[in-house]
């Protein structure tokens, strides 16, 4: 915080030397979000350095990557882009992404050793930091607190195991009230992989390890899930946010998702609802929760990587304000929020953030990825079991791993 | 010199040729690139920061031996051609159906023929949605609708069952596709003149003996048309795919146009995405045979 | 009593086909709770309007009015190139002619989704972006001309080839026949593929993605995808925003197509 006011103060004497020169334009492309982050940091970020522009181009969530990628190979590149975190190491490898490690080590607002290990090692690509993650997400369970209640389950007590989550799930799925315990994603698209991997990862297999017999118990206990219609066959068409959607509208009992789904249910959900970390398979199990968010990365074509690395310490600097104004969590421990908003679901999103891991990195994981999310498809529909349908998913894999 | 030429613009052959060559210039500046493009990548290596430059390996036929062996390939030509021929055969039907019943003169004909454009008016986006919507397994108003008519007593999961998921892309796709049939096929109707008809029912001919011989030779190439853009047009179709169900579960309602963009724009497997792409323009050269075929036909009629 | 009934049964046709539109409708007045109630609520239990609040807060008006230049520019450069090559194509005879149709039918194969890439690689090095939106006229044409080319061919077609014939034997030139005789009777096919052409970029969403980077410049169909956002999708402001769109637009195409399908060229025939 201390770190952040100096910061403030430097800038602000930096702007007053330089106000005299003709702004430079920084290009920034960034996700179209309701909460307009990006634009709110530029203007605040442009208020106190009168030397910079930051035009800011939206892109939403389905073509960001495209699009980089399409301007970076016809020389129309932005400044800075936004990159989802799986996918840092695609640009990575192309070396199209400027080094930020000399620049880091030279930063007095950044500290990169502040940052949880999951979203600076996504960030990294053979040993150099090449993208500042803004913030991390993770995923964790709700429940809804009155129903819990009201089929004789203990709200202060949530599942910790699968065994006790299907336990509870089945308690409160009620057909008569159209009603199913539990809702996720099973989506034939990255969300799909990045709700599906915490599960193996508990059981103690991986992406890479999909024929071990934790994987297949992953599988299989989400298998249950559906079959025995505690929740619904739907999961495999519902984003994330339709799930939450199910879970607010009192379609289903629990559900899991990330702290973005926070401002959609005090908005929507008219019940006490509550939050907590995600089951593993038994008590002493590893514990495991995805990670998500987006990181900002300056391409080497850039032709002011100052400026634009500026912009950039300026948005890490601001990172306390992510939990109560942009629904995600900090990526660096120091940036804790003075006074968070639902203070219980916090708690336990940074618990469950020690134990987020990242997807690869690795250049070719759109490709890992849909492999996996064929492998869930197939196996909760009965056309393949799923020994089979993890064992293609581990060759198609090694295939991959191995170019 | 000149003036012969204009001569020949305002009054010879060169009129017409000068209409077409104008169209087809047009064309060529504008369309014929990409597919070129896109015909040159199915046989390259292409990596997607490269997109760019034309400077790739070459790779001759191993994109192609590759997709061929891929396991979903078979299942989503499959799919390809039901969702295709079901489409085109129902929204052909369908759509001819509705322009000869707004053909009877009744009065708000005209009117509520008008609010069959709706499908075509409506954006891409908030169609996907709503037909999710309706199509849901649990909440959707089509299981609700079945259910109080006692057609079902269980839901169906239209859109994760793989017994249903093409089925429900299709019927959006039908839905989409009637406003633009009978449009056409009203306005190949109201092109038919009637007499035509009084001399027929002079001579005896019911009502289906005056359909096939007056009305269907007399469409036949409204019907030629609208048949072979019918096809292309479904061979676009993508946002639905998109929006219901992702080509899922597991491919179970994949569609070669889907299947050659979640290759291009979500693996980046850009070559094997151009290899899909260059097979539909195949496709199609046979559909646009089939079309002028049938316009040659109609010359010699 | 009989016509009256086939009135009955236009209403319960029409009525089973705008399902999803009503949807639409009733969507935007719904909570996003009642969206996934079981059963379905064909009707809100209190509806809420917030037409004004989505129309003045997402920039609509300016959306709109990026849209109605872009489907009027792409509608007349359609119309003015293709009128003629579909006339031509339906009155001579050849190899040529065969040749012109197939390409054109070839032409527009490819989903835009497919083709927006070298398109985009391709106006980049020409420096046409500097114009996005005269770029995004200029490939939806290339979208919509074989389309209506065919259409407006099968149209021409219609037309007896006599009353050319006989135009030119009057002493007409070859422009003169097709200005002032062919022209007027093929109108109505030409007015009603016009009106899809129109509607159709109207509701072009791939190109103006892709091609506008300008904010000020986008098209209304772009705006609409920004309420389904990575985290969170705003549905009932999805259905406003759009109900709020189509309805002006299918009010004046349900009033012009009637008068163009009903319109002179039966008529003038006889």
């Amino acid at each position: 915080m201390i770190k952040a006011t100096m910061m403030g103060l430097v800038l602000a004497m930096a702007a007053v030397a330089t106000a005299q020169a003709e702004p430079v334009t920084v290009k920034v492309w960034a996700l179209d979000e309701p909460t307009r982050i990006t634009e709110t940091f530029a203007r605040e970020f442009e208020a106190r350095n009168p030397d910079v522009k930051i035009d800011v181009k939206l892109v939403n969530f389905a073509n960001i990557v495209n699009d980089a990628v399409r301007a970076a190979a016809t020389g129309t590149a932005p400044d800075i882009t936004m990159i989802d975190n799986p996918e840092v190491a695609l640009f990575a490898s192309h070396n199209i992404l400027l080094d930020l490690t000399p620049l880091l080590a030279q930063s007095k607002v950044i500290d990169r050793n502040d940052f949880y290990p999951g979203p600076i090692a996504n960030s990294t690509w053979q040993g150099r930091i090449v993208a500042i993650p803004r913030g991390a997400n993770t995923i964790a369970l709700y429940y809804n607190a009155d129903l819990f209640k009201e089929v004789g389950l203990n709200p202060d007590q949530p599942p910790r195991t699968w065994a006790e989550l299907y336990d509870a799930a089945r308690k409160l799925t009620d057909p008569a009230k159209h009603r199913y315990g539990l809702v996720f994603s099973a989506i034939a698209s990255e969300e799909g992989t990045f709700q599906f991997l915490p599960w193996v990862q508990t059981a103690g297999a991986d992406f890479d390890t999909l024929g071990s017999d934790g994987a297949l118990r992953a599988l299989q206990f989400w298998q249950k899930l559906v079959d025995d219609k505690v929740a619904s066959p739907d999961v495999l068409v519902y984003r994330q946010n339709d799930a939450t959607g199910q879970f607010a509208a009192g379609n289903a009992a629990m559900s899991i998702s990330g702290p973005w789904e926070l401002p959609t249910l005090q908005k929507d959900a008219h019940f006490t609802w509550r939050v907590a970390l995600l089951p593993g398979e038994t008590a002493t199990s590893p514990r495991a929760s995805a990670l998500g968010e987006f990181a900002n990365a300056i391409f080497k074509t850039s032709a002011h990587p100052a400026e634009a690395f500026r912009f950039l310490e300026y948005i890490y600097s601001q990172a306390a304000r992510n939990w109560n104004e942009f629904g995600m969590l900090p990526a660096n421990r120091s940036a804790a929020p003075q006074d968070p908003k639902w203070p219980d679901a916090y708690a336990v999103f940074v618990e469950q953030m020690k134990y987020a891991r990242g997807r690869g990195p690795h250049p070719l994981w759109p490709q890992i990825s849909k492999a996996i999310q064929t492998a869930i498809q197939s196996t909760l529909t009965h056309q393949s079991d799923a020994r089979t349908a993890l064992a293609t998913a581990q060759a198609s894999i090694d295939k991959i791993l191995k170019k | 010199m000149i003036s012969q030429l204009l001569k020949t613009l305002r009054d010879g052959d060169g009129f017409e040729a000068a209409l077409v060559l104008a169209a087809i210039g047009y064309l060529l500046v504008f369309a014929a690139f990409p597919l070129v493009y896109n015909i040159v990548m199915s046989f390259q290596e292409v990596d997607m920061f490269s997109l760019a430059s034309f400077d790739r390996p070459f790779r001759g036929l191993d994109n192609y031996r590759d997709l061929i062996q891929r396991p979903e390939a078979w299942e989503i030509l499959r799919n390809t051609i039901i969702f295709v021929s079901c489409s085109v055969v129902f929204q052909l039907g369908l759509g001819f159906a509705l322009a000869l019943f707004f053909q009877l003169d009744f009065p708000g004909a005209g009117a509520i023929r008008g609010l069959f454009l709706a499908g075509w008016v409506m954006p891409g986006l908030v169609v996907g949605a709503i037909w999710k919507w309706i199509f849901a397994g649990d909440f959707g108003v089509l299981n609700y609708a079945l259910h109080s008519a006692g057609l079902i007593d269980k839901n169906i999961f239209w859109l994760s069952d793989p017994a249903y998921a093409l089925a429900a892309v299709t019927i959006a796709n039908i839905w989409l596709g009637i406003p633009f049939n009978m449009i056409l096929l009203s306005v190949g109707l109201a092109g038919i003149p009637e007499d035509i008809y009084e001399a027929a029912e002079l001579d005896g001919a019911n009502r289906w003996q005056r359909f096939m011989s007056i009305t269907v030779p007399l469409m036949g190439s409204t019907l030629g048309a609208v048949i072979s853009l019918g096809i292309i047009f479904t061979l676009q179709q993508f946002d639905l795919v998109a929006a219901l169900t992702q080509g899922g579960p597991a491919n179970a309602s994949n569609i070669a146009q889907y299947w050659s963009w979640q290759m291009s724009f979500q693996t980046y497997e850009i070559s094997a995405g151009s290899v899909v792409a260059t097979l539909m323009i195949a496709v199609v050269v046979v559909v646009a045979a089939i079309y002028v075929r049938s316009v040659q036909h109609e010359h010699s009629a | 009593m009989k016509r009256s009934l086939l009135t009955g049964v236009a209403v319960v046709l029409a009525a089973l086909y705008l399902f999803p539109v009503y949807w639409m409708f009733v969507t935007a007045m719904k909570t996003s709770g009642e969206i996934f109630q079981y059963p379905p609520a064909f009707w809100p239990a209190s509806p809420h309007f917030q037409f004004r609040a989505v129309f003045a807060s997402y920039n609509l008006g300016r959306y709109i009015w990026n849209s109605l230049l872009i489907a009027t520019g792409t509608t007349a450069i359609t119309i003015v190139l293709g009128t003629g090559a579909a006339y031509a194509l339906a009155y001579v005879r050849g190899f040529a002619v065969n040749v012109a149709l197939f390409a054109i039918l070839m032409l527009q194969v490819l989903p835009p989704s497919l083709m927006v890439t070298p398109i985009f690689v391709a106006f980049n090095q020409v420096g046409l972006l500097e114009w996005p939106r005269v770029a995004v006229v200029l490939a939806t044409a290339a979208k919509t001309l074989p389309f209506y080319i065919i259409l407006c061919r099968a149209t021409f077609t219609q037309v007896p080839r006599e009353l050319r014939d006989a135009a030119l034997v009057d002493g007409n030139s070859r422009v003169g026949a097709f200005l002032h005789i062919i022209l007027p009777l093929a109108r109505n096919g030409i007015l009603i593929t016009g009106v899809l052409v129109f509607l159709q970029s109207f509701g072009e969403y791939v190109y103006s993605r892709s091609l506008i980077a300008d904010k000020e410049l986008q098209t209304a169909t772009v705006g609409l995808s920004t309420f389904l956002g990575a985290d969170a999708n705003d549905w009932v402001g999805l259905m406003t925003y759009s109900s709020l769109y189509v309805t002006p637009i299918l009010l004046i195409f349900v009033v012009l197509q009637r008068r163009i399908v009903s319109g002179l060229t039966s008529g003038a025939l006889k």
